[in-house]
């Protein structure tokens, strides 16, 4: 039997409802079609200038999607899903070079939040976004490693630096230091030299145990639901921990 | 109907109703447009910003931008067929005239030879733009038949206008296609991408302020 997508019209009908908005209607509809976005996408210049990957072709997937509706279909949506996920980063280097400023960006998560309404997202965005339920992070680190961690290189430091500390949940602290959560899996050296400079920068920072991912693969992915969940984390932490501000990690 | 009534429909009721629809459509864009854009649009009034809003309008209606330094001719044949394309209707003395028969009010304007070169000019520029559509792969693909169609209609007045100038062929019939063809112009801009005449401020404002906001230029 051949594989089957679901497709359900409604729900993209309600997502393209949803998203609409001023500014992208406007961009939708006043897009010259000039073609002078071309050669500033890294897609269309590494592709030998292929014209099918120029950022307005992008923002008229889009539009298609807009003025279709209810009307979708398998096909559409496979199309829709390629180009939004496939042929654009979303790095919003054609908003700088086009004359109207047209954020083919925005368009871009715009179309992707679509695809989210269709369960149609990068199978490797899904597992990070139920990381993110579930862990607090994009990288299945539990509480426990994420201390762990966070002693062990404390540790590293002091051989090296006596004296210095990585604070965790230190109340009332200046900066509260995120990382992303790559750090503590793969690279937790990243996190010992950000405390060296803290440390001889006299900063008064802590990290937190909990919303300590800066990172928001949810965004990427175009789920406005579970990107809004993923910034919650880090609000929350820093609101319970009464810090001055939030620092992200380089 | 002989062409006498028809001339004086559209020297009457029917440039009344271009003029009420070309101003009173984009009117209603900028209501519909703020209506939205405070319902579903919050980004642009958290980050309001009058510096960046007319520091990219600046950058962009004078071609103090990359994309200009990187595309000259376009730049310039762009430049030059919108100045053309805006000054000569409004400061033709033709025009001037009729203005002054209805209204008794009057302003400067442009010598008839000027005039007639800048006419020129918006047809080549014009043409110009649809060869480079049918010959850049990266630009056809993007085209579509619209997009012709409404270069068509912001043309047809600029020939039928020469043509009528110089006389060529029946002076009356021409005079009525100008006429026309200059009000369906009016008639279509509210509802198409011919909007962006107005529409340009608001999309170049907000990117402005967005990139602003993180103290980046958008040119
Ligand atoms: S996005 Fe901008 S630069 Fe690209 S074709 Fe549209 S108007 Fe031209
Ligand atoms: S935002 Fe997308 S279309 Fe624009 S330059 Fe970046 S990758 Fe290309």
């Amino acid at each position: 039997m051949a594989e089957k997508v679901a497709v359900d019209p409604q729900a993209f009908k309600k997502a393209v409802d949803d998203r609409t908005n001023a500014r992208l209607k406007m961009w939708l509809e006043i897009c010259a079609h000039c073609g002078l976005c071309a050669d500033t996408c890294h897609f269309y210049l590494s592709n030998d200038r292929d014209p099918k990957l120029i950022p307005a072709i992008k923002g008229k997937k889009v539009l298609e999607a807009f003025k279709k509706k209810d009307k979708i279909d398998e096909a559409f949506l496979e199309e829709l899903y390629w180009t939004v996920y496939g042929d654009c980063t979303m790095c919003r280097r054609c908003t700088m070079f086009c004359p109207f400023g047209i954020d083919i960006a925005t368009i871009t998560s715009t179309g992707r939040g679509l695809c989210v309404s269709q369960g149609k997202v990068p199978e490797n965005l899904v597992k990070t976004i139920e990381s993110y339920y579930e862990y607090g992070n994009q990288m299945e680190v539990s509480e426990e490693d994420w201390i762990d961690t966070l002693q062990w290189m404390e540790e590293e430091l002091q051989e090296e630096l006596p004296g210095a500390t990585i604070p965790i949940d230190k109340k009332g602290a200046n900066l509260l230091y995120t990382v992303n959560a790559r750090e503590p899996k793969f690279y937790p050296m990243d996190i010992s030299q950000a405390a060296m400079v803290f440390y001889l920068a006299g900063e008064d920072w802590t990290m937190s145990s909990k919303g300590w991912d800066d990172t928001n693969l949810a965004m990427f992915a175009g789920d406005l639901k579970a990107a809004g969940y993923v910034s919650q984390l880090v609000r929350d932490a820093a609101e319970e921990l009464e810090v001055k501000r939030v620092a992200i990690t380089e | 109907m002989n062409l006498v009534t028809l001339y004086e429909l559209l020297r009457g009721p029917l440039l009344w109703l271009a003029f009420g629809v070309f101003f009173g459509g984009m009117v209603l864009r900028v209501i519909l447009f703020y209506r939205l854009s405070k319902r579903k649009d919050g980004v642009i009034y958290r980050f309001f910003s009058w510096k960046w809003l007319w520091l990219s309008i600046f950058r962009w209606i004078v071609p103090l931008n990359e994309t200009a330094k990187k595309n000259p001719i376009v730049t310039l044949v762009g430049f030059v067929f919108h100045i053309c394309l805006i000054a000569t209707p409004i400061f033709l003395l033709a025009h001037g005239v009729l203005w002054y028969e209805s209204w008794e009010i009057s302003w400067w304007s442009l010598s008839e030879q000027v005039a007639d070169y800048m006419t020129l000019i918006v047809i080549g520029c014009g043409l110009f733009f649809a060869i480079r559509r049918m010959v850049l792969p990266h630009v056809r693909i993007v085209t579509t038949a619209a997009d012709y169609l409404l270069l068509a209609v912001t043309l047809t007045p600029f020939v039928t206008g020469y043509l009528a100038y110089h006389q060529y062929f029946d002076y009356n019939t021409v005079l009525i296609l100008h006429m026309f063809f200059g009000e369906l112009m009016l008639v279509v801009i509210p509802f198409t991408k011919l909007s962006h005449f107005l529409m340009f401020f608001f999309s170049r404002a907000i990117t402005g302020m967005e990139f602003g906001r993180r103290s980046a230029p958008s040119w």
